[in-house]
């Protein structure tokens, strides 16, 4: 800039009017004055915005302020006060029409004021800290209005009459409702939860606990839940429509307590139509629904569970106990798996997959199968008819999903080594029948045994299919290696088994007939020549055999009978009668298996290629048995009873338990043994604790029986009982010391030590050290003032 | 330009400035005054006189309100002002809420 321009500089004067007039301001506020009843009034249009902000600002700026802002507060309370008795005198439903149209009235002049008094409310008010414009309208309405005496309460009470009227199904303006509530809530939190929320909820909570107490008193369980849910949907829905949203929590709470809680205890042991029967009926949707509601109520789904777990418990329980059901295990089996499909169906659909419920099944279908102790033998059975003939021609995934369902059972199982042993048996009993559906069914479940349990379970299972591969190369070797002319005498096939491997059996003695003994000596010889040094002994009691037999008119059958059903019936290519006694000599057959055979040879209809005299059911000691020449088959190939696997008899499940027993015993030991040389130094509930644990993959170890294997392994010396550190540490130090002693000292504390008498020990070594025998050897010294502290 | 877009203001002396709607909102007070509810007759007929304000202060205003949206945009130019106008410039900004 140029001097020249400074020059120029000039300040000039103030435009703005210096005060003279005393009378400006209250010149000035009049015309304010005038402006805000003219809002008030709607009448707004014919005025000068700029003339009046322009007016408000000079006072504002020549320290007027407090007159401005005590001018307002006054004029607009004056305001109020008129609309509040216009308000007071609306009549009926006309009261809420009224207030809600005075309140968009006043916040819209509230805002016409709040513009043109924008410098007071910047500069004058921050500085004074008074209430701002805006929120000042705000308390002004509260206090004037809504907090009048007349209009305070019946504002409330026309509020809940609505809601009222709404829940006994009449239809209310929900728009007017809401532009209530949300004045209320502009208003401030604390209005709207005093006004109205905290009155909403008590009258709420009446209603709805007589409405429950209605409800319960003539519905059943599921209907109530369906009135219950429809309520609690209403609610959410009507506090979405006009209600503030963090009212919805709070009511809820208020249903779920006066319609649920309450009554929680009442609805799920309601007879006929509670928890129990929903769940007999498979009432999905009914359970579905109660799971929805309870799961809002603290402990609604514990008591449900509780409640469920009892009656699957006792169903349970009851049915392994019925001596009916037991009489059929495959039978008693399905049903178990049946009812376990039943409750997952009941969990996935119903109670949404929920994991605690099915925690909670779990427990208890491992509780009651457990009840009984012939369920493992149960499940095999089971198994064994499946893969006999119950899968026959099933395609492979249903295969697959029958056998991990069982695996699901065989779970729950806390003896499996029992089940163990009745599944060698009867795998035993398929293989060498040759009955099994499909191998490959077989395979997979030892695979699903082996992931289970272990290589350990399976491996003798295992043992029994290479067996039987084993057998079939050596049979193609024997055959093989045969000359031609045996092709005239019987044909043999033989299964070599690995004693190990399979059940133990008892060798019985049967006397073979000549044709078969000969061949049988020839494959003896051909085997041992290929393994030396095994012993091969004939299993009589497992084989099978064909016969051709022509009967008396010419007819001519093929027999499957039991190898000593063929010894019995070679007989008779003797003989056409025969006693029971000459039989039994002839055959050396032990009596029960013989009069078993017999029994199947003789008395069952349609099979009877023997006669008996006299024709009773039972063999007697005393029968004679006749060929029957008149035999007749519809079939030619005719099969005679071949045991199948039977549920044990009493006294033979007594012996199979006894072995189990028995087998237990080394296992526990080895289990002891185990954890004793990891450990070292154990004291005794920790030794079966950690027992216990190792083995609960197969059984149960009972206490008792583990104490006894303590200490049967003690005698046996390969554990001792320990004597306590400080007598230890002397013991070592005095056997060093040995040489040092006098020999019957010595030999005394010994004998004190391994008694575990420490005080007499402790006594005849401070006799000692007092004769002065023991020596001045330092340990020693400390070792035994260590005692005598 | 548009009617609608539009606002005139008026000095003190009569001298009338046209100018965007868009500019005169740059001042709260003008923005108050146009979107206010209430029906004022300024935002009726787009016309708001300032009695107080003269012309060469107004027009400043003015070149104010278009530098400032300028401004805002991202061209960042230097607005001057000459010094004997401040006081007054500072009054009316102060008024004008700007």
């Amino acid at each position: 800039m140029s001097a020249q321009k400074k020059k120029a500089f000039q300040i000039e004067a103030f435009k703005h009017r210096v005060v003279v007039d005393p009378k400006y301001a209250e010149k000035t506020w009049k015309i304010l004055e005038h402006a805000i009843h003219e809002i008030y009034n709607h009448n707004a249009s014919g005025l000068s915005f700029e003339e009046l902000y322009r007016n408000a600002y000079n006072m504002v700026l020549h320290k007027f302020g407090e007159k401005l802002y005590s001018g307002l507060v006054t004029t607009m309370t004056s305001h109020l006060k008129q609309i509040s008795n216009s308000i007071e005198a609306a009549q009926g439903g006309l009261f809420l029409d009224e207030l809600n149209r005075k309140w968009a009235e006043h916040n819209k002049a509230m805002q016409m004021i709040r513009d043109i008094l924008m410098y007071m409310d910047r500069t004058y008010i921050p500085n004074t800290r008074k209430t701002p414009v805006h929120e000042l309208g705000l308390n002004l309405w509260r206090d004037v209005v809504i907090h009048s005496y007349a209009i305070q309460s019946r504002l409330q009470a026309i509020l809940l009459e609505n809601v009222r009227r709404e829940r006994s199904g009449e239809v209310i303006d929900r728009g007017l409702m809401r532009s209530i509530t949300k004045m209320l809530m502009d208003l401030g939190p604390s209005v709207y939860q005093d006004d109205f929320e905290k009155h909403f909820l008590e009258v709420s909570a009446d209603f709805y606990r007589l409405e429950s107490q209605e409800f319960i008193e003539s519905c059943d369980c599921g209907e109530y839940l369906k009135k219950a849910e429809r309520r609690l949907n209403e609610e959410i829905e009507r506090v979405s429509h006009y209600l503030d949203a963090r009212s919805e929590v709070k009511i809820t709470n208020v249903v779920e307590k006066e319609m649920i809680e309450n009554h929680m205890h009442r609805l799920v042991q309601m007879e006929n139509s509670g928890l129990v029967n929903m769940i007999a009926d498979e009432k999905y949707e009914d359970l579905g629904r109660m799971y929805c509601l309870f799961r809002r109520v603290p402990n609604g789904l514990v008591l449900v569970r509780d409640v469920m777990t009892s009656y699957i418990r006792d169903t349970g329980k009851q049915l392994v106990t019925d001596p009916e059901r037991l009489k059929y295990p495959v039978d008693f089996v399905q049903h178990l798996l049946d009812l376990k499909d039943k409750y997952d169906k009941i969990i996935t659909s119903a109670f949404s997959n929920d994991k605690t419920f099915q925690n909670a099944l779990n427990s208890s279908f491992e509780y009651f199968m457990n009840l009984n102790s012939r369920s493992p033998e149960f499940i095999s059975l089971f198994v064994d008819d499946k893969l006999r003939k119950g899968l026959r021609g099933v395609t492979e995934e249903d295969v697959e999903l029958v056998l991990d369902k069982v695996m699901m059972l065989f779970r729950y199982l806390q003896e499996k080594d029992i089940f163990e042993k009745y599944y060698k048996q009867h795998l035993a009993k398929r293989l060498l029948s040759g009955k099994t559906v499909s191998e490959d069914a077989e395979r997979s479940l030892i695979v699903k045994l082996k992931t289970e349990c272990g290589y350990q379970f399976t491996s003798k299972l295992e043992g029994m299919f290479t067996d039987m591969k084993t057998s079939q190369d050596t049979m193609q070797g024997f055959h093989a290696s045969q000359d031609a002319d045996i092709a005239d005498g019987p044909m043999l096939s033989v299964q070599v088994l690995t004693t190990g491997s399979w059940p133990t059996q008892p060798i019985t003695t049967c006397n073979l007939p000549a044709e078969i003994l000969g061949i049988c000596e020839k494959f003896r010889n051909y085997y041992l020549g290929t393994h030396t040094g095994r012993r091969l002994s004939w299993q009589t009691n497992m084989g099978t055999a064909d016969l051709k037999a022509t009967f008396g008119k010419g007819q001519k059958h093929e027999l499957n009978v039991s190898t000593y059903q063929m010894c019995v019936l070679m007989l008779f290519n003797n003989a056409d009668r025969l006693s029971y006694k000459e039989i039994e000599q002839a055959t050396g057959i032990p009596a029960s298996d013989l009069k078993r055979c017999l029994q199947s040879l003789a008395c069952v209809k349609g099979k009877n290629v023997l006669r008996k005299e006299p024709m009773s059911k039972d063999i007697a000691d005393t029968d004679t048995f006749l060929f029957n020449d008149k035999f007749t088959s519809k079939f030619f190939k005719v099969k005679i009873g071949t045991v199948a696997a039977q549920r044990e008899s009493e006294p033979e499940n007594q012996e199979t338990r006894q072995r189990v027993e028995e087998d237990r015993k080394p296992q526990i030991e080895a289990a002891i043994v185990r954890i004793m040389k990891a450990r070292r130094v154990l004291d005794h509930n920790n030794v079966v604790a950690e027992v216990t644990k190792q083995l609960q993959s197969r059984f149960l170890p009972n206490p008792v029986v583990i104490k006894k294997r303590i200490e049967s392994l003690i005698e046996r010396e390969f554990l001792e009982r320990d004597k306590g550190l400080l007598a230890q540490e002397l013991d070592n130090v005095l056997k060093l010391d040995f040489q040092l002693l006098n020999g019957e000292v010595s030999r005394q504390l010994l004998l004190l030590l391994s008694a575990g008498n420490r005080e007499e020990y402790c006594e005849v070594v401070r006799n000692s050290i007092a004769v002065g025998f023991l020596g001045y050897r330092r340990s020693l010294v400390t070792a035994i003032s260590g005692i005598g502290a | 330009m548009k009617k609608e877009d539009t606002v005139k203001l008026i000095s003190s002396e009569g001298m009338e400035f046209v100018i965007d709607k868009e500019a005169a909102m740059v001042s709260q007070t003008i923005r108050n005054m146009l979107t206010s509810p209430g029906g004022f007759a300024e935002a009726e007929h787009g016309v708001v006189t300032f009695p107080e304000i003269n012309a060469v202060i107004l027009e400043k205003i003015c070149q104010y309100f278009y530098w400032s949206l300028q401004y805002s945009r991202g061209k960042e130019t230097e607005f001057h002002i000459e010094p004997e106008l401040t006081l007054e410039l500072m009054m009316a900004a102060n008024y004008l809420h700007t």
